[in-house]
């Protein structure tokens, strides 16, 4: 698995076209893609919006990186940074944001590869 | 040694912490407690973190005001989590330093240096989202933002984690 983080807007996709050169076509996205979709894909973005989507259909995510380890463990996962603001009012927000950055940290840690991109320019912390 | 330790929220900057403490010490290590229990929510996180700490030998220390008070023995080595919760409490709770409460803490920092062999002090990244708050929050991140480049001058080295990995923004070979 490849983990690419970083903030909104900061080219994350451009830099995967680039890096590992896949067209923005064949990425998968997690703000409305099915399970086998996600199964079967090569690239997912927007992967915490479907860490969202699970928790606001009262799924719980907290085995999301185990069963992406075990049935799609080639994917090169894209994902906000998120959890750099103030803490949020409203408790669901703050759910949401614990639960990225812990899946995340597991994901960070099975992956052969960590990429952060900021400005559109990437840098690989951690290559395994 | 003095160590900051920042990162967004759900970052990994405790465990990282922690191994930092077992990394520099064999002496008496003390969790220096900042957060107020008063929901559900934060017992949780409490629980989470004491679970974590379990195995790793500290004496939990609450701090929730007033740092240059706090009891340190002599030549132990100290984990402070979370300054965002100390600025909080000092700002928010009636017998806090309110407008002060930047100076004040940056002292208390001062305290644990003298007494303690190393001091390793959790922070965190809330200065990224790009809105516009209220005054008070306003100037809640600016006293953190302040004590974080204060502790940052001070420190022998400097983390930001990003998912359990740690990047070195000072000491080592970076500056």
């Amino acid at each position: 698995m490849i983990l690419v983080t970083g903030g909104a807007f900061q080219g994350k996709k451009e830099y995967v076209t680039r890096q590992f050169g896949i067209l923005p076509q064949e990425m998968t996205d997690g703000a409305k893609c099915s399970w086998d979709e996600l199964r079967q894909c090569r690239c997912l973005v927007h992967f915490h919006l479907f860490i969202k989507r699970m928790m606001e259909g009262q799924e719980d995510p907290s085995d999301l990186c185990e069963i992406l380890m075990e049935e799609n463990p080639d994917l090169i996962i894209v994902t906000n940074e998120v959890g750099y603001g103030i803490v949020p009012m409203e408790r669901f927000e703050r759910e949401y944001r614990e639960k990225c950055g812990r899946i995340c940290c597991e994901i960070a840690k099975e992956a052969v590869e960590v990429h952060r991109v900021i400005c559109g320019i990437g840098q690989v912390i951690k290559r395994a | 040694m003095f160590i900051l330790i920042t990162g967004g929220s759900g970052s990994g900057k405790s465990e990282f912490a922690e191994t930092q403490i077992l990394r520099l010490s064999k002496e008496k290590r003390i969790y220096l407690a900042t957060m107020k229990c008063f929901d559900e929510e934060s017992k949780k996180r409490i629980a989470r973190h004491r679970k974590m700490r379990a195995e790793k030998q500290f004496e939990t220390v609450e701090r929730y005001l007033n740092l240059k008070k706090a009891d340190i023995p002599e030549g132990s080595s100290v984990l402070l989590e979370c300054m965002s919760n100390l600025v909080a409490n000092e700002m928010y709770d009636p017998e806090g330093a309110q407008e002060k409460a930047a100076e004040e803490i940056l002292e208390g920092i001062l305290h644990l240096k003298s007494r303690a062999k190393n001091v390793c002090v959790v922070t965190n990244e809330v200065f990224s989202d790009g809105e516009q708050y209220d005054d008070d929050t306003m100037r809640y991140l600016s006293y953190l933002g302040k004590i974080n480049c204060e502790m940052a001058k001070m420190a022998d080295e400097v983390y930001e984690v990003v998912y359990g990995i740690p990047l070195q923004r000072k000491g080592g070979q970076s500056r």
